[in-house]
């Protein structure tokens, strides 16, 4: 049985009072895609930020690697650099290359030779596939391609696991297929991944578990035939009809 | 038209503008330097998660921004003795240009820094980048487009307000001037000084026109 790389154990979050997750317990064991689906605003991104402290839970636990998370200093700046995350809005920094995106937090946040940073930039480059766009500024590229670029500097750090927050939600369709093979090789390569999507049928195919999440609750979890095929709740069968 | 450009009388006035020229620079350039350095540490003390250090800044910004540099000057040099604070007519002014300074620069800065989209902090942040780090490699390089036009501007009103230190008595180019003038009872020092005067800032002014070619604002 592979180890889990993150737990979560009753995480809650509420926002002025307004409860966002409701006691979350949840684990991503290694070499594990686990795909969040539900509606917007039912707190896929707040569980994703909750993992690395970008929104600081209110309550609950997170063990990351086996051990309770740093929840500040030092420690929480090298957990979050094990916990690659890939944004909606791809969140690419404007004024770097391809190459120089990649390469920042290696040198900066790992503390890697400026050589060392840029070789682990250009092997992540590769590995999304765009080794050739190397000097490319962000608004040289399509949205398809920034988003690999946003994946190649999480990957670039050599994370434990990835969190994917909606990848393809800001694409345009034609470029959705692009970022998903991205994934999909990412996962054959044993990476770890917690993905929220609405790419259900890409959850189908590539994730090994499937959690539903409604108003801050995971009502579901399962693999994808049990989840999407045998929808227990009437919200999840609502949810499936509508998309 | 002769009496604005007696030479004599321009001869007699140039040796104490020159030596003006050179206190106005001096005057011009620290009060610049102070303020910017300044008003750039305020506004990055403003992004601590501190609140009420945040609220002082706020308070002091407006304050300045507020307060006619004149005025401020005035208070500093005529009123502050009574508080037991003695200060030459240089150091009051330096004082006054670079507060009000600092107060502009600190909401310029603060605007600039602001203006770069919350997220560029989160992907920072979550690659395990300090607070520090992200300043300085990303939020700053994209906040400086913002800020070079606007604090140009602000430069060259500093540059332009060493002027007032003549009330104080500080022997700058205005101050000089006006003394010739009621020696010798004639306009022609004060043509010469304003003179002096475009030909300070005339570069400054089109180094802030290139600037704003080169920075447009969005
Ligand atoms: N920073 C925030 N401030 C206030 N409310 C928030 C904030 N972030 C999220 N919320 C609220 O928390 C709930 C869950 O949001 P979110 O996690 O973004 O959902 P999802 O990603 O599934 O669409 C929503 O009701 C949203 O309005
Ligand atoms: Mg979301």
């Amino acid at each position: 049985m592979a180890l889990p790389v993150l737990e979560l154990r009753g995480i809650g979050k509420a926002f002025d009072g307004v409860p966002a997750l409701k006691g979350i317990d949840l684990s991503v064991h290694e070499g594990e895609l686990v795909a969040l689906i539900g509606p917007s605003g039912s707190g896929k991104s707040t569980l994703l930020r909750c993992c690395n402290r970008l929104t600081e839970p209110d309550g609950g636990a997170v063990r990351f690697g086996g051990r309770p998370a740093p929840s500040g200093g030092r420690a929480l700046a090298e957990a979050r650099r094990r916990m690659g995350m890939v944004f909606q809005a791809f969140n690419l920094y404007p004024h770097l290359t391809a190459l120089e995106n990649a390469a920042l937090a290696p040198r900066r946040a790992a503390g890697l030779s400026r050589k060392a940073a840029e070789q682990a930039a250009r092997e992540a480059l590769s590995r999304v596939g765009l080794a050739d766009r190397a000097d490319a500024r962000p608004d040289a590229l399509s949205g398809g391609q920034q988003q690999r670029v946003a994946i190649a500097r999480a990957l670039a750090l050599r994370p434990r696991i990835l969190l994917l927050d909606e990848p393809t939600s800001a694409l345009d369709p034609e470029l959705v297929g692009s970022v998903l093979d991205v994934i999909g090789s990412l996962k054959a390569d044993g990476v770890a991944m917690l993905i929220a999507t609405h790419e259900i049928a890409f959850a189908r195919e590539a994730a090994d578990r499937i959690v539903f999440l409604a108003e801050g609750r995971i009502l579901e979890s399962g693999p994808p035939e049990e989840v999407l095929d045998r929808p227990r709740s009437a919200r999840l069968r609502s949810f499936l009809r509508r998309l | 038209m002769g009496i604005f450009f007696d030479p004599e009388v321009w001869g007699i006035a140039w040796p104490p503008i020159r030596s003006g020229i050179l206190i106005t620079l001096a005057l011009a350039l620290a009060s610049i330097a102070a303020g910017t350095a300044a008003g750039f540490a305020l506004s990055l003390a403003r992004t601590l998660p501190v609140r009420r250090l945040a609220a002082a800044i706020v308070v002091y910004s407006d304050a300045f921004r507020a307060f006619p540099p004149l005025v401020l000057l005035v208070v500093l040099y005529f009123a502050a003795p009574f508080a037991g604070i003695e200060l030459s007519g240089f150091a009051a002014s330096f004082l006054a240009l670079a507060l009000v300074l600092a107060a502009s620069a600190e909401e310029i800065f603060w605007a600039g820094l602001t203006s770069v989209r919350r997220g560029q902090w989160e992907a920072a942040l979550s690659t395990g980048m300090s607070r520090a780090a992200t300043l300085r490699r990303v939020i700053l390089p994209q906040a400086v487009r913002l800020t070079i036009p606007p604090l140009t501007n602000r430069a060259i009103a500093t540059g332009k307000n060493t002027a007032l230190a003549s009330v104080v008595a500080v022997p700058e180019v205005l101050n000089q001037a006006a003394s010739i003038q009621a020696q010798t009872a004639s306009p022609a020092p004060l043509l010469l000084a304003a003179v002096v005067y475009v030909a300070l800032f005339l570069p400054l002014v089109r180094l802030g026109r290139w600037l704003e070619d080169r920075f447009p604002s969005p």
